[in-house]
């Protein structure tokens, strides 16, 4: 079966910077899958996410979705990928159902669907009651539900998150989760960068660790956790990484 | 075009929600035509309509003192006041009064200035006719009239009363020199038609007169007040401030992550760029609309004239869109290149002022230093403004402003080729 993701060597150095963000990055993402990039500060993790949702083009290097080109087909890979940001990227000052309607038509949604599938992401985040709220108004664990609203408006193929629980207490975070596993129970794939090993955990069939701009371990999390004799995930990710700062 | 109309809406609306935005966009420049074209029409007034007051001491209570009285409240820009809170004024109180600021000029005739004047005159005439000498003792102690000033006043206001005051003064004393002549001549005998009382009769006249009038079509010009000059050129200074929220919006998408968002949609940014561009020239178009009808309608209300668009209404809204995309050009480029929003902010506002100062917008460009004609015509806003005076001083049309219309519309070029270009770049850095 063809996977949803390839990744092959990408690599890519920021004009000027000393180091390359990515030196050979190869991974691949199964259809239907929550597959977790896990990876200390500076890893390389934003970079790959921006170079596989086409913000940034690697050096070298090729990502296919859905089999297609990145480098050949990026319109058509567009409509079919969805990014949730570490940053509230809404608008603050129009209310979560006009962010919602904002970006849904600039994917080409109009009238009456539009209006639907604006409701039915609402629903799904628990936000009908704060429909017509200003963002900059919301707390910070409405803001983060706006924020995947907001990604998945357009019903994509592959959803992107990047650290999408950073700062939300507790019943905030269980309902985005909740949400992520509703959304991939309907055929959604996702990329999953975070920094809490125990949401990895639980959510991710998959895990890449990255450090260095390179995956230094793949495949489920069990099995690498037998593999080097650690109890968690946490204590995995710290044998491999180091626990030196990464500042 | 519905995704272009949908990004036109949200800039609209954010807009709309931004009242202090909104207060900077719309309050600020209606207040600053307002306070400046009362304040210019002021002082245009006080140049030429209105009439400065002047305290007027007369120490000498002789014949010239009631002449120089008399001829200088003939000149329509002064009125002389003899007295101050009921008091006949003195040499002392007029000085503290003026040194104090509360006038800004008083004349002082000192004692005996009447007979100095007479017995000059008499000894220049005699002397033309051989008629012996003055005394030594009235040469030798010359009393002045004096003109005091306030040192806070300009000096175009201080060259004004001097010259109204010495042009009363030399008239006063050929016309007193003409009565003497006249009278010697009677008194050799040389005969003539006139009689010395009949030339004492005669007030002195203006053989040469002078109009002024403005130059160009007086079919096609406008009036040449205050409120044409500079309506059209604040409310361009107040337009180029949209520069800086537009800057400022687009740093926001960048620091706020929704420029991540927007661009991976599958929609080219420059569709979007479009969007944002319409609404924000809807936005000078409507500034600058209100500015014209605050000219026309407001205004007036304050005792200026009313505001005339002249003959030419599409050429006027040709120059206002062109100077729109110029300012919102100037907006793109300084939100892609700045940094932060207080270095767009600061350098943004800053900028504009300096181009409206060069541009001719506070002084007028004939007025600079002759660098400084040469750096203004790098200005848009002397192009912008150069248009406007055009439309709407010498009433010009369209044909008039081609050159002003292209500088405008080729500075809205290249600002937006630099914008995306300092895109493509933030983009290829990861920023």
């Amino acid at each position: 079966m063809q996977p949803m993701l390839r990744a092959r060597d990408l690599t890519l150095r920021y004009p000027g910077a000393s180091k390359p963000a990515l030196a050979g990055l190869s991974l691949s993402v199964e259809q239907g899958e929550i597959f977790g990039l896990l990876g200390p500060n500076g890893a390389g993790k934003s970079t790959a996410i921006g170079v596989m949702c086409t913000l940034l083009t690697a050096d070298t290097g090729e990502v296919e979705i859905c089999a297609l080109n990145l480098r050949t087909q990026k319109n058509k890979v567009r409509p079919l990928i969805g990014l949730v940001p570490q940053d509230i990227a809404l608008y603050p000052s129009l209310s979560v159902r006009e962010n919602l309607s904002y970006f849904g038509t600039l994917y080409g949604l109009k009238g009456n669907d539009l209006r639907q599938r604006v409701d039915e992401c609402l629903v799904m985040t628990g936000l009908e009651q704060h429909a017509w709220r200003r963002v900059q108004t919301c707390s910070g664990g409405i803001k983060r539900r706006a924020n995947l609203a907001a990604g998945i408006v357009h019903r994509p193929e592959l959803l992107f998150l990047d650290e999408p629980t950073v700062g939300i207490d507790a019943q905030s975070r269980h309902l985005i989760l909740s949400n992520l596993q509703e959304l991939q129970r309907a055929g959604m794939t996702m990329i999953y960068t975070t920094h809490y090993m125990e949401e990895a955990q639980q959510l991710c069939a998959r895990i890449a660790i990255m450090d260095q701009g390179q995956v230094i371990a793949q495949g489920e999390p069990e099995i690498l956790m037998a593999a080097q004799g650690c109890s968690d995930l946490q204590e995995l990710f710290l044998h491999l990484t180091g626990r030196s700062l990464r500042d | 075009m519905l995704k272009l109309l949908a990004t036109f809406k949200k800039d609209l609306l954010l807009l709309w929600r931004d009242r202090v935005g909104l207060l900077v966009l719309f309050l600020m420049p209606l207040v600053l035509v307002l306070v400046v074209s009362l304040v210019q029409n002021n002082v245009l007034q006080a140049t030429g309509q209105s009439r400065i007051e002047v305290l007027f001491v007369d120490e000498d209570q002789g014949e010239l003192g009631w002449q120089v009285l008399e001829v200088m409240e003939a000149s329509p820009g002064l009125q002389l006041l003899t007295s101050h809170a009921g008091n006949i004024l003195s040499a002392e109180t007029a000085q503290a009064l003026v040194a104090s600021g509360t006038y800004q000029f008083a004349i002082v005739l000192p004692s005996g200035i009447s007979a100095q004047f007479e017995r000059d005159m008499r000894r220049q005439v005699g002397a033309l006719f051989g008629f012996g000498s003055v005394p030594a003792d009235s040469v030798a102690v010359e009393a002045q009239i004096q003109l005091l000033f306030d040192p806070a006043v300009q000096g175009v206001f201080r060259t004004a009363v001097t010259s109204s005051l010495q042009y009363a003064l030399l008239g006063l004393e050929t016309a007193q020199k003409g009565k003497l002549l006249q009278q010697a001549l009677s008194t050799q005998n040389f005969g003539g038609a006139h009689s010395p009382d009949a030339a004492s009769e005669q007030a002195p006249t203006h053989l040469l007169r002078t109009e002024a009038k403005a130059a160009g079509d007086p079919a096609r010009a406008l009036r040449p007040d205050a409120v044409q000059q500079n309506i059209p050129a604040w409310a361009l200074f107040g337009m180029f401030f949209i520069a800086v929220p537009l800057a400022g919006a687009l740093l926001r998408e960048r620091q706020e992550g929704t420029l991540r968002r927007l661009l991976i949609l599958p929609v080219p940014y420059r569709v979007l760029l479009a969007g944002k561009l319409s609404a924000y020239v809807s936005v000078c178009l409507l500034q600058f609309g209100l500015m014209l009808l605050a000219g026309r309608y407001v205004l007036p209300w304050f005792g200026t004239p009313v505001l005339e668009v002249g003959a030419h209404p599409l050429a006027v809204a040709v120059l206002v869109f062109c100077a729109a995309l110029a300012a919102c050009g100037y907006g793109l480029m300084l939100g892609t290149l700045a940094r932060s929003y207080e270095q767009a902010s600061m350098f943004g506002a800053v900028s504009v002022v300096i181009g409206a100062a060069l541009g001719g917008v506070m002084v007028p460009v004939y007025m600079m230093p002759e660098a400084m004609q040469v750096l203004s015509s790098i200005s848009p806003l002397a192009w912008g403004l150069n248009g406007f005076v055009e439309l709407f001083v010498r009433g010009g049309g369209l044909r008039d402003i081609g050159g002003n219309i292209a500088a405008l519309l080729g500075f809205f070029g290249v600002t937006a080729l630099i914008a995306l270009g300092a895109f493509k770049y933030h983009s290829r850095h990861g920023g």
